[in-house]
């Protein structure tokens, strides 16, 4: 793996070079492309690098951009806060001021404040906690949805969709699912649908029996849990064998082949948000082969997150006609932009206003499809 | 019957094949201290390691092409009692015997740091994710009107009341009637004594940890199929239940760990069934304390008398 990781690396940076020789007489745009490039999470590093490397590939073949060839400088975090900064340090040392990262979020949320100060453009395609966006940067956007946005997903599908009589909201009392599940409760509370039962399990518990027999009491048709998949597995298969027949819906932390493992058949027909398969869009097929004739994985959820982080960057770049960093940003804010990922709109924040989840029925053999 | 009086069946039920369960654990612990006077801290990891043995057996024997249920519960159950009381017999070879006569801080140790060393163990051969098995024992009864509230029983929850009974009642004439059980008695009573009077106190000693780890094993196999996933950090919650359980009933007194089982599986239940889910722990220890206040040596434990 590490010298397959090296041989990419030095690829990498021969297509660079090769590229910076290309286009000697054109002026050349780095674009900092920040991330684990090792590490235990390194794929994700690579996700980010194949979309991002794509995008520059196609915008360099269209005649780049103002006139300028980009290019991308690959900066290794190795999703290590202490090395974001380092690392965020050295990319403004190296006078690159347009950067796609980092790409964990506890990377991201210490090198923001560095970006925000010397006026570095920073689009992440990875990152998804709130506080990122909180600290009111100017500079600092993303290309993938919040963890909260799935909470506001769930409820409207719910109210909108499936449109239950009676609604139970359970949790498994850790800050990602009592999050998300309050959330959901409250947005239903907020129209009208009252959940009758508001609970939360133990993380690791293994029987439910008592839990199920009253939420067959309560006679609820529709349970949201957020969570993770070990426990929801359990409750969805000791509901079947107790003959409590509701609907159940979950986050994105259920969907994992695993849940098919415990659960079994009763899996078949669960409720999911997870982020969309860029991959899959009729849009981005060109996109998809060239990627894969690369012998590269076109499938990653970072890939198009990556893809779509340039796009915004250059199209605004375009649309200004300047490479300057607060003149990029004020329009990023104020104009709608379409991309691989769909037309793509920021808030004051520098968040997307649309989620990029989707509500998924969930397989007993491991798969999904979207769910109407 | 009335919708609520089916409820409170149903939860019942439920209670009852959860205790069953902290009751086959709580045996091991009791027995070992009965003897002893030492809490085994591994022993929560020979359940696991009972489970873990089912799941492979089973797994085996149905890609071998054996589809006779019971043939296949009759084998895993052999084997994973037989694993388990290797184990349980090791855990007191190794981390006992040796340090027979010292203070009683020094075992508790070692048998702390067996428990981690057996839940690495398990880590490292079969990985630290769940891993599941497929319904084995399916279908039940349904009883009540279905419009209301319907009562489940399933078979499998009457599995696992009829081996916690069977295996009870053998392990009661056991202890009773046998010449193994006489020795076992005695050593309780005073293991110096009996050194003296003639009989292999080890070998007892060794006996206790081996009929614990079997009954930690066939309660391995009942919660590995009613709830079909096991993961190598299951021992410690269970095993932190039962002792609780066997310290509710009287820690030493085997009818008391049958019985401290029982009581805080269906004190979970009831606290589930009136009162949000993530209280049943409070109050269930909340019921340990207050029992432990009136009643110091539990609910059929003797009051240990000083000699002087």
């Amino acid at each position: 793996m590490n010298q397959f990781r090296k041989t990419m690396l030095g690829l990498g940076s021969a297509i660079c070079i090769m590229g910076m020789t290309a286009s000697a007489q054109a002026e050349t745009l780095k674009i900092g492309l920040a991330g684990p490039a090792t590490g235990p999470v390194a794929q994700y590093g690579d996700m980010q690098k194949i979309g991002v490397m794509a995008a520059i590939e196609d915008i360099n073949k269209a005649g780049g951009v103002n006139g300028m060839m980009l290019e991308g400088v690959i900066y290794d975090d190795a999703c290590d806060p202490k090395q974001a900064v380092a690392i965020a340090n050295k990319i403004v040392n190296d006078g690159v001021s347009h950067v796609v990262g980092h790409l964990c979020s506890s990377s991201t949320e210490p090198a923001t404040d560095i970006y925000e100060e010397e006026g570095v453009l920073m689009i992440t395609a990875a990152s998804t906690s709130p506080s990122i966006t909180e600290k009111g940067y100017q500079m600092v956007f993303r290309t993938i949805g919040l963890d909260s946005l799935q909470g506001t997903m769930a409820a409207q599908y719910i109210l909108d969709t499936a449109k239950p009589s009676r609604v139970a909201v359970v949790h498994d009392k850790q800050q990602y699912g009592e999050g998300l599940a309050t959330s959901v409760r409250d947005q239903l509370a907020a129209n009208g649908l009252e959940a009758v039962m508001f609970e939360g399990v133990t993380s690791g518990d293994k029987d439910f029996s008592a839990l199920i027999a009253k939420l067959k009491k309560e006679d609820v048709d529709f349970v949201y849990y957020g969570g993770y998949h070990p426990e929801l597995g359990l409750i969805l298969r000791q509901s079947a064998e107790k003959g409590f027949n509701a609907q159940f819906m979950g986050p994105e932390g259920i969907v994992n082949s695993d849940l098919a493992k415990i659960a079994g058949d009763a899996v078949e027909g669960v409720l999911a948000t997870a982020p969309k398969s860029f991959d899959q869009n009729p849009v981005n097929e060109a996109r998809v082969a060239a990627i894969s004739a690369k012998g590269e994985d076109p499938t990653g959820p970072f890939v198009f997150t990556a893809y779509a982080a340039v796009e915004v960057m250059t199209k605004a770049m375009a649309a200004t006609g300047s490479t300057d960093t607060e003149k990029l940003a004020s329009h990023i804010r104020a104009n709608a932009v379409d991309t691989a990922i769909g037309t793509v709109k920021y808030d004051e924040k520098g968040d997307l206003t649309e989620s990029t989840f989707l509500v998924y029925n969930l397989h007993k053999d491991g798969s999904k499809t979207p769910a109407q | 019957m009335s919708e609520f009086s089916l409820y409170l069946l149903q939860q019942l039920i439920n209670g009852l094949t959860i205790g069953s369960t902290y009751a086959l654990i709580a045996i091991g612990y009791t027995m070992v201290y009965g003897i002893i006077g030492m809490i085994n801290f591994a022993h929560g990891e020979i359940y696991m390691i009972g489970s873990y043995v089912t799941f492979i057996v089973i797994a085996g024997l149905v890609s071998m092409g054996v589809v006779s249920l019971p043939i296949i519960l009759v084998i895993a159950l052999i084997v994973a009692m037989f694993i388990a009381s290797t184990y349980g017999w090791t855990v007191e070879r190794v981390a006992y015997r040796p340090l027979r006569g010292s203070n009683r801080l020094i075992p508790l140790i070692s048998a702390i740091g067996m428990s981690i060393f057996l839940q690495n163990y398990v880590v490292l051969s079969q990985g630290s994710r769940d891993v599941a098995l497929p319904p084995q024992i399916t279908g039940g009864w349904a009883f009540g009107d279905p419009s209301s509230f319907e009562v489940t029983l399933s078979y499998m929850q009457l599995m696992i009341f009829a081996m916690t009974f069977i295996t009870m009642t053998v392990l009661t004439l056991f202890i009773s009637r046998s010449r193994m059980g006489r020795a076992c008695r005695a050593c309780a009573e005073d293991l110096g004594m009996t050194n003296l009077l003639g009989i292999n106190t080890n070998k007892i000693i060794a006996l206790t940890f081996v009929i614990g780890a079997a009954l930690a094993a066939i309660a391995g196999l009942l919660l590995g199929l009613y709830y079909g996933v096991v993961n190598p950090f299951v021992g410690f919650i269970a095993g932190l239940k039962a002792f609780t359980a066997a310290v509710l009933g009287g820690i030493g007194s085997i009818p008391g760990a049958v019985l401290g089982g029982l009581v805080l599986g269906v004190t979970e239940a009831m606290t589930a069934a009136f009162f949000p889910s993530e209280y049943k722990d409070v109050v269930a220890f909340s019921l340990l304390v207050t029992i432990l206040l009136f009643r110091p040596s539990g609910l059929l434990g003797k009051p240990e008398i000083e000699k002087v």
